[in-house]
């Protein structure tokens, strides 16, 4: 496979996983908020804050008041910003568009549906009544794309590119969710002290992620913080936990690397490295410092995505670099 | 003529005496062949139609096979314009159409490579010596060159009209990089979900195989001592306007679809940058233009191309498809002295017709030329996609002065042809809620490799959309339609 393809396809996989978890929390967050417990959680300024920190990372300044109409237009449609949902499903497409001698004719013309639908999506009816409609289609239209990797694709080299993108993606943006939903909950200690029923905002959390009614049936309790992380975090079986992640980015990686020396700062060395690490975690190791955990999670994978453009996608050209410096602005 | 008819999508057919129409004859009686259509589409409501149209179009608009707009604000996805009633082509036009494109395919080849090498055709006064000479497109890095197999032009696009005498001519033969193929499928495909009943009533060959006939072909002028070549397709880029038809081939051909930042020379082999280091590549099908192919030989500016490439080409390890240096034999006043060509090389009569050709560098042609503008297409002699083409009929007496200096000025860029008459052909026209006749023309397309040929039976029927309008490029507002070759 071209490396150059490679990289397209990688990015293909990583924006269409991404295009979902921007959808999902804007969908979860803002919804659940209309009836939440305490004010603070009900509170738009709220609410609309955590939004644009999980979507464009920025972090708003206090006397700062977001308008609720054009922060929905700019996660949602405008084109114009690079992290609105739209752009990221546009850049699915576009890598999709130019790797698809390599995908099947029904990958290909799923996303390019889906990309028309999304452009198509009126704004008028987005920012008044269509954002439970829109945000709902993007993560059905990912599932929908998966489901077309999956069942249309040769599981070979293109395959598990994607997936390897797919899966790194996921536990970024899942470790970010976890990020945004930790800073949420300080802020409400803050404010209601102790007292506060952290319960909401850890099942807030487990939606985000669409695992709560999974981890609801697996603890048989009410999520609270140990619970909800043990579970996102470390939990196998639960498909979107980073250990999970972490499995599927090293089955896919020795698909790649198959042929190859492993050396100690190669991608295919790292992944194998934190798979192992986290092989013996328990909660207990990391509940206590929690934060610089997530922190430190969130720099690693960076770190795999840019290992792996340097082992096996480096053509050294224009697009590919413009997209490691998005990246390395995001976190 | 007005056609005497109650069906509701032929409420506006309209026949022209002068032109060939495809479903009536002129004595409005309906063409056998097209019988079974005319009944089917006959039988729909305009609305039924309507809906099945538009289904139609959108599985383009769904499956991007669609070019791009650059507006001022957004950039803007459009499908070709398509049309759903198929032109059909019987099995006894077909088989001499098969053959006389073929024979023009071979007989250019042969011409490629006596240009390429000792001339004879010219020292024996066959062909002018200025009309090679002058032309922009004759590359003399290929003298001397032998293309592995003896191929030139392995892709051959033949564009062909039926005249008002119901004859078939040939009016251009495109052998550098010609396009639409992907057309082909696409409109057959459309077609099969939108009239499949019919299908089992018309017995018509399939056009899938040109992607299988391809890799065949390509394979077959592999470099010398290469066992199992690796073929590739190079393309400018996902900006390209044919860039979905690049992308189709090498799917259908299950190949890799290259940029020029792919690949690489080293040591006299073409490699690309694959995730596992250097692949060597032996075959390639460049739709990338001969100036562009490589910025060391040619055109210095290019990023399309690969440093380098040409003296790997040189030395035979590795192939270019189509080679470099055709255009010179695709040529407009070329094109007119094809009959002799033919007689040249194949000691064979020329089985298509050529349109009589006026060449404005020949004193008496040219007085005949600006004497009789009016009756005319002028076209200018190397320019491609309908460009510059002026037809006298449509001129207003200034305009036709401006064409008479034009051509004044630079007499070897013109020839002029008697204005063909295409035939027509139903084309439904949106907002008549009819179908309409519209002129359409034909391309072929053949393949030539070493020891092996095919002509894809079947073609892309172009058809000019606006009424009267005789150009049915695409970009200049043309649309296609399915082409039914019947097999008896």
């Amino acid at each position: 496979m071209l490396a150059r393809v490679a990289n397209n396809l990688f990015w293909m996989g990583r924006y269409i996983e991404r295009s979902e978890h921007l959808a999902r929390f804007l969908n979860v967050n803002y919804f659940s908020s209309l009836d939440a417990p305490d004010e603070l959680s009900q509170s738009r300024q709220f609410v609309l804050r955590s939004v644009m920190y999980m979507s464009a990372n920025e972090i708003i300044d206090s006397d700062i008041t977001l308008k609720e109409e054009s922060v929905l237009f700019n996660v949602g449609l405008n084109l114009e910003e690079h992290y609105s949902i739209v752009s990221t499903f546009i850049n699915a497409h576009e890598n999709a568009r130019s790797s698809r001698d390599l995908i099947s004719t029904e990958l290909f013309e799923c996303i390019n549906k889906i990309n028309h639908n999304l452009k198509r999506y009126p704004i008028e009816k987005f920012v008044k009544s269509g954002l439970y409609e829109f945000t709902s289609m993007v993560t059905q239209s990912s599932s929908e794309v998966r489901s077309k990797i999956k069942s249309t694709l040769l599981h070979d080299e293109v395959y598990a590119v994607i997936m390897l993108g797919v899966n790194l993606e996921r536990a970024i943006q899942v470790s970010r969710i976890i990020n945004s939903k930790l800073s949420d909950v300080a802020a409400s200690k803050e404010i209601n002290g102790n007292e506060t029923d952290g319960n909401y905002q850890w099942s807030t959390l487990l939606k985000c992620v669409s695992t709560y009614d999974m981890m609801r049936r697996f603890y048989k309790k009410a999520p609270a913080r140990k619970n909800t992380l043990e579970f996102i975090i470390l939990n196998e079986e639960c498909p979107r936990s980073i250990k999970s992640c972490l499995s599927q980015i090293y089955k896919y990686i020795c698909i790649i690397s198959k042929n190859r020396e492993v050396s100690t700062d190669s991608a295919a060395f790292l992944i194998g490295k934190m798979k192992a690490e986290f092989e013996y975690k328990l909660i207990t190791d990391i509940d206590d410092n929690l934060e610089d955990f997530i922190s430190n999670l969130i720099d690693q994978l960076i770190l795999i995505a840019e290992k792996l453009e340097d082992n096996y996608f480096n053509i050294s050209d224009a697009i590919t670099s413009s997209f490691i410096e998005e990246e390395k602005e995001e976190v | 003529m007005k056609k005497n008819t109650t069906l509701p999508l032929f409420s506006a057919y309209e026949l022209d005496s002068r032109f060939y129409d495809e479903l009536f004859k002129k004595n409005n009686e309906l063409r056998e062949v097209y019988k079974t259509l005319y009944n089917l589409f006959g039988s729909y409501s305009v609305s039924e139609f309507d809906r099945l149209n538009k289904q139609a179009k959108d599985s383009f608009f769904n499956l991007g096979i669609t070019f791009q707009v650059y507006g001022e604000k957004e950039v803007k996805e459009q499908i070709f314009p398509f049309d759903l009633f198929p032109r059909i082509i019987n099995n006894k036009e077909w088989t001499k159409l098969e053959k006389g494109v073929l024979q023009r395919s071979k007989a250019l080849n042969l011409f490629l490579w006596d240009l390429y090498h000792d001339q004879k055709i010219i020292k024996q006064g066959i062909v002018p010596e200025d009309l090679i000479k002058s032309s922009a497109n004759f590359l003399p890095e290929m003298v001397g060159l032998n293309p592995s197999g003896g191929i030139y032009n392995h892709i051959s696009g033949t564009d062909l009209i039926k005249h008002s005498d119901g004859e078939y001519y040939v009016l251009e033969d495109n052998i550098r990089c010609p396009s639409g193929v992907s057309y082909v499928v696409g409109n057959r495909n459309a077609v099969k979900h939108a009239l499949f009943g019919v299908f089992n009533q018309y017995n018509a060959h399939t056009v899938v195989d040109y992607g299988a006939r391809l890799l065949e072909t390509m394979e077959s002028v592999k470099p010398k001592g290469v066992d199992a070549p690796v073929c590739v397709i190079i393309t400018p880029g996902v900006y390209n306007s044919a860039y979905y038809e690049h992308s189709f081939l090498a799917k259908q051909m299950g190949v890799v679809l290259v940029e020029g930042r792919d690949l690489f020379v080293d040591n006299g082999f073409v490699y690309m940058r694959t995730i596992h280091g250097p692949e060597k590549v032996d075959v390639i099908y460049r739709r990338v233009d001969d100036l562009f192919i490589d910025p060391l030989v040619f055109r210095k500016d290019s990023l399309l191309g690969v440093p380098g490439l040409f003296s790997v080409y040189k030395k035979g390890n590795v192939t270019l498809v189509n080679a470099p240096g055709t255009g010179v034999a695709d040529d407009k006043a070329v094109y007119t002295y094809m009959p002799e060509i033919i007689k040249y090389y194949l000691d064979e009569e020329p089985i298509l017709n050529n349109v009589h050709t006026y060449h404005c560098s020949r004193k008496n042609e040219l007085s005949y030329v600006l004497d009789n503008i009016d009756k005319l297409v002028i076209k200018p002699v190397d320019e491609s996609g309908g460009y510059g083409i002026s037809i006298g009929n449509r001129l207003t007496k200034e305009e036709i002065e401006i064409v008479k200096k034009t051509i004044k000025a630079e007499p070897r860029k013109y020839i002029a042809q008697p204005i063909m008459s295409l035939s027509t052909h139903p084309t439904y026209i949106d907002e008549d809620e009819s179908f309409d006749p519209r002129h359409v023309d034909l391309r072929t397309f053949t393949l030539l490799g070493k020891d092996t040929d095919f002509v894809l039976k079947g073609g892309l029927t172009r058809v000019a959309l606006k009424k009267g309008n005789l150009v049915v490029n695409s970009s200049q507002g043309g649309g296609s339609k399915d082409t039914w070759v019947l097999k008896k």
